[in-house]
């Protein structure tokens, strides 16, 4: 027993391991995957987040208007597993150090992260598209020109017209 | 004298998870012993085989909270062993990494569990304290103190900066002293060694006529590491001592986790000394064929395979999995007869089961 006592004896003189919350500061390490965030002006649409997400805690629909698309991420099915952040090829969604969930019962539906993405008319034909975002552009290219950005406004139609010209 | 049958479970104060013993008893010694299990059926193998292969990362990791790393770790080396993909070699450390990390903070719950079994329960309060370190470790470098999240097919989803090398190392020395101590504990301590000393017997001989896995049958004497067996990520390039003890009891079974501890904390060190420079997963989306594969581990628990079949699409045909417990808790049929009905839970204990993996 004497083996044990000296670490109770030396355990009771220490400081509580416990931290005050919520009265006082806790540890939050940097990197601490809480609930994600989403940017819908990095966002492609490109669904990937959708795709992978286990508890399908992402959708991306069409609004009833045809407008553009709307993103909807209900905080209270996501298993902050961050497969979301790690495929999405422009980093628009991503998670935070914030950890708090708690929220009202009445509020359970409303606890969402939202965003939406108006189409915009492509400078060429007109058509409705998904906007390219410049995050998306300066992954697929180092230096983004004129040239480049100009592409950045056309449907990919009018960008295949065009590169074959 | 007469007989008697009690039930133990399916929910029980001492057992943490639903499992259901038929104990015969004869005054207070066990006799005989029925298990019955299927009470958490959760049907995720089911589930697997309507999710696509990156959904089942997520999925996998949650089988089970403190093997969780080991689940999609195998899940990830079956899938690139049907897709042929060579993983980045700092990929195949930053694994072991991760496991490692894992096996320390499962090994550490489960000697904890056995101190508060016996109702030693400072020593229960102390070697949870030192768990809590670990706990940091995974928080700091993971984000979570349980699911890692730390595959994915082709690799791993995080890397080791030099300040967090630091940071690990430093953890890990502040383990290492405590640990020591504790391990002496568990050696002499009276109370301890009075109730794990020749309880629960396992020989050797039927140790290995059931089959068990991980610290049960390293318990009893038999030298079966997948790690040093059939050597996976980057365990052919590291040194593992393997441990095991012949005393065939709980104490046994309770050094072998310690020892593991100390062992698993160099192989760390050593990691992070060798880790070679490079990516940390390969830098496409990997397209699965048809085709199936085996694929193990070492879980904190023992031996884990998983069985893949795929056809083409990304969603897996067939996946089945073998977790360690489901060897291992056959074998309580040998080890419980001859004890006292208050041992039941400490024996239940020295397999470590793992209920929600081996119903999932
Ligand atoms: S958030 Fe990212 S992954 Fe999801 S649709 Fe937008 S760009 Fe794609
Ligand atoms: S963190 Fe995981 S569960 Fe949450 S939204 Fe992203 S992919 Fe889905």
């Amino acid at each position: 027993m004497s083996s044990f006592l000296k670490i109770a004896l030396r355990n009771l003189f220490k400081s509580p391991t416990t931290d005050p919350y919520p009265f006082g500061e806790t540890f939050v390490p940097e990197g601490l995957r809480g609930k994600a965030k989403y940017n819908a002006g990095a966002c492609i649409a490109c669904r990937m987040c959708e795709h992978v997400c286990a508890g399908g805690a992402i959708q991306i629909r069409e609004v009833a208007d045809k407008s553009g698309l709307e993103f909807i991420l209900w905080h209270n099915t996501c298993t902050f597993c961050g497969l979301c952040e790690y495929y999405c090829p422009t980093k628009a969604i991503r998670l935070t150090e914030d950890y708090h969930t708690a929220h009202r019962q009445e509020d359970k539906y409303r606890y969402v992260e939202k965003g939406f993405i108006k189409y915009v008319n492509c400078a060429g034909c007109g058509t409705p598209m998904v906007p390219i975002s410049p995050e998306l552009l300066q992954r697929a290219y180092e230096h983004v020109n004129k040239e480049i950005e100009m592409l950045r406004h056309l449907c990919p139609k009018c960008r295949q017209k065009r590169a074959l010209r | 004298m007469s007989t008697y049958t009690i039930p133990v479970g399916p929910l029980h104060v001492a057992l943490e998870e639903p499992m259901y013993f038929r104990v015969e008893v004869e005054g207070e010694t066990i006799v005989g012993l029925e298990l019955t299990a299927g009470h958490v059926h959760r049907g995720i193998e089911y589930l697997a085989m309507k999710r696509n292969i990156y959904q089942n990362l997520t999925l996998l990791e949650r089988v089970c909270s403190l093997c969780s790393n080991n689940h999609p770790f195998t899940y990830c080396m079956a899938l690139e062993k049907i897709a042929g993909i060579q993983i980045p070699e700092r990929a195949e450390y930053l694994r072991v990494i991760a496991d490692e990390i894992k096996r320390i903070a499962s090994h550490l719950f489960n000697i904890a569990m056995l101190a508060h079994i016996i109702g030693f329960d400072s020593l229960f309060m102390h070697v949870m304290e030192l768990r809590e370190i670990v706990q940091d470790i995974k928080e700091t470098i993971y984000g979570n103190r349980m699911d890692l999240a730390a595959n994915c097919i082709g690799g791993v989803r995080y890397d080791l900066s030099e300040e967090k090398i630091k940071y690990l190392a430093r953890q890990l020395d502040n383990l290492k002293k405590p640990l020591e101590e504790i391990t002496r504990i568990y050696m002499n301590n009276k109370f301890v060694r009075a109730r794990t000393e020749g309880v629960g017997i396992l020989p050797k001989d039927e140790a290995l006529r059931y089959g068990v896995v991980g610290p049960v049958a390293r318990g009893s004497g038999i030298n079966n590491d997948v790690r040093v067996k059939s050597p996976y990520a980057a365990y052919d390039k590291l040194k593992v001592n393997v441990q095991v003890e012949t005393g065939c009891d709980v104490k046994a079974r309770a050094l072998v986790r310690l020892r593991e501890i100390q062992e698993a904390i160099n192989i760390i060190q050593h990691c992070l000394k060798e880790i070679p420079d490079g990516p940390t997963c390969i830098d496409y989306l990997p397209e699965i064929p048809a085709g199936e594969a085996v694929a193990k581990s070492e879980a904190p628990r023992g031996e884990l395979i998983y069985y893949l079949r795929t056809n083409g699409s990304d969603i897996p045909e067939r996946i089945k999995w073998r977790v360690p417990t489901y060897m291992n808790w056959e074998a309580l049929k040998v080890m419980m007869p001859g004890n006292k009905v208050a041992d039941i839970p400490l024996i239940i204990n020295s397999i470590d089961p793992c209920i929600s993996c081996t119903e999932r």
